[in-house]
């Protein structure tokens, strides 16, 4: 899926060899809202420029390169407003680009190849893409505002209880599903549902798919591995803060 | 599964070990993957909970004194390799406990090579499974799930335990790639296990 991945980036790395290197990584710089013609700006100079934390710019870009984050990153609470934006704008891709893209690949495959099972296709897709919205929908309306409201409160002097009404292992559960049925769709594209004059539309769905799937993945591990927990520091810090 | 990213625990209180490693690892061409710390046996065993492992990287020092609490762990990852970071000497006994070693003195690539070719000694056994149609009573239970019937359910018409049921579930998905009972259905059909017509809904 991804070749030559193996560049570990770094503060003086340029944004354009990071591209270069993986081309995936467009998607990380479109996610935080940073544009194209990059010159030979370094990780450090865009992170400036962009107010972006570089710590975790880093953790992003070297996610994208397959490396983990080590749990020794230093995040600051600012970041989360970041992190928040990135997965906004991630969503959209989702909902508006990708998903949209991938039902009119299977409306065009139904229209050359008639196959009972295509339209199957068609069905699930319809169903997954239903289940992933819920899903979307859910962190843009409960998950997000939940955080960004716990965000704005280090700012106040506001001593009222906040509730926590959400869990991270039920979170989990969602995103394992999501990735499950793309998995399975992969599969059927290309061990099993019967081809006719369809080859490119499935290859370029197939790519979609691929593309989807990796976005998807980080997507998971930066809500997993850096948000949550950056969350529930912040919990307790104005825990804290509301007993002094 | 070439695009598999494998869960690797690094078990190691040295932090610039285990910065070294991660950071190895990170680069590697091929093989991905998702790299863990743990400061210890018991941070492992809680790790272990919700991922499911395929190498542990541990130093033999964070064994030495906790023999059974390491064998107790081994017990729940038959499915892992056990990989020593050795720095020094360790007596012959608690080393034979490990797959394999990994010594400071060892480049990058030995490091991948080696963790390459304990993965291809599994991946022999797994093609086996893979490779393999369904047998006859897994398209049995497939037959059953695809048209609306629970595990509980297919073990009573089967008479098998759910248990059963469960093992020829996760078998059947490990040779067709399809987890989902929706896709399962598609692949039925295009398989000829099941009429379109006999499918409700």
């Amino acid at each position: 899926m991804n070749h030559r991945n193996n560049l570990f980036v770094t503060p003086d790395v340029k944004i354009s060899e990071i591209i270069l290197n993986n081309p995936y990584s467009l998607l990380m710089l479109e996610h935080l809202g940073l544009e194209l013609a990059v010159k030979d700006k370094t990780v450090e100079q865009v992170c400036l420029e962009n107010t972006i934390g570089v710590d975790l710019f880093l953790t992003f870009a070297n996610l994208f390169n397959g490396t983990v984050p080590s749990g020794n990153e230093e995040y600051s609470f600012k970041d989360i407003q970041t992190i928040i934006r990135y997965l906004q704008k991630e969503h959209l891709y989702y909902l508006d680009e990708m998903y949209p893209g991938i039902l009119s690949y299977i409306e065009e495959m139904n229209a050359v190849n008639n196959h009972a099972e295509i339209i199957m296709v068609e069905k699930f897709f319809d169903e997954y893409f239903n289940e992933v919205k819920e899903h979307l929908n859910y962190e843009n309306e409960v998950v997000f505002p939940y955080i960004i409201s716990l965000y704005n409160k280090l700012n106040t002097t506001e001593t009222k209880n906040f509730s926590i009404n959400y869990s991270a292992s039920e979170y989990q559960e969602h995103h394992s599903n999501i990735e499950e049925k793309l998995t399975d769709l992969k599969n059927l594209l290309i061990k099993y549902l019967p081809q006719k004059n369809d080859q490119q539309i499935r290859r370029k769905m197939l790519f979609s798919l691929f593309e989807l799937e990796y976005d998807l993945n980080i997507h998971t591990q930066i809500e997993n591995s850096i948000l949550i927990p950056l969350v529930k520091h912040l919990e307790k810090h104005l825990k804290l803060k509301n007993e002094k | 599964m070439k695009n598999k990213k494998f869960n690797i625990v690094i078990a190691e209180p040295s932090c610039i070990i285990f910065e070294g490693l991660s950071g190895i690892l990170g680069r590697q061409n091929g093989l991905q993957f998702i790299i863990h710390k743990a400061d210890g046996l018991s941070e492992l065993s809680q790790i272990i909970q919700s991922i499911s492992v395929d190498f542990v990287l541990i130093n033999p020092v964070l064994v030495q004194n906790q023999t059974k609490l390491f064998y107790s762990i081994k017990k729940l990852l038959p499915e892992a390799y056990w990989i020593a970071i050795a720095y020094s000497l360790f007596d012959q006994q608690l080393m034979s406990q490990f797959d394999s070693v990994i010594t400071v003195n060892d480049s990058p690539s030995q490091i991948a090579d080696l963790l390459a070719k304990l993965l291809n000694s599994r991946t022999g056994a797994e093609k086996e499974i893979q490779t393999g149609t369904l047998s006859d009573r897994e398209t049995e239970v497939l037959k059953l799930l695809v048209t609306g019937n629970s595990n509980r359910e297919i073990a009573e018409k089967l008479f098998i335990s759910p248990h059963t049921v469960i093992t020829h579930r996760k078998n059947i998905s490990q040779k067709t790639g399809i987890k989902s009972v929706s896709g399962l259905t598609i692949f039925a059909v295009v398989n000829n296990i099941i009429e379109l017509d006999k499918l409700n809904g």
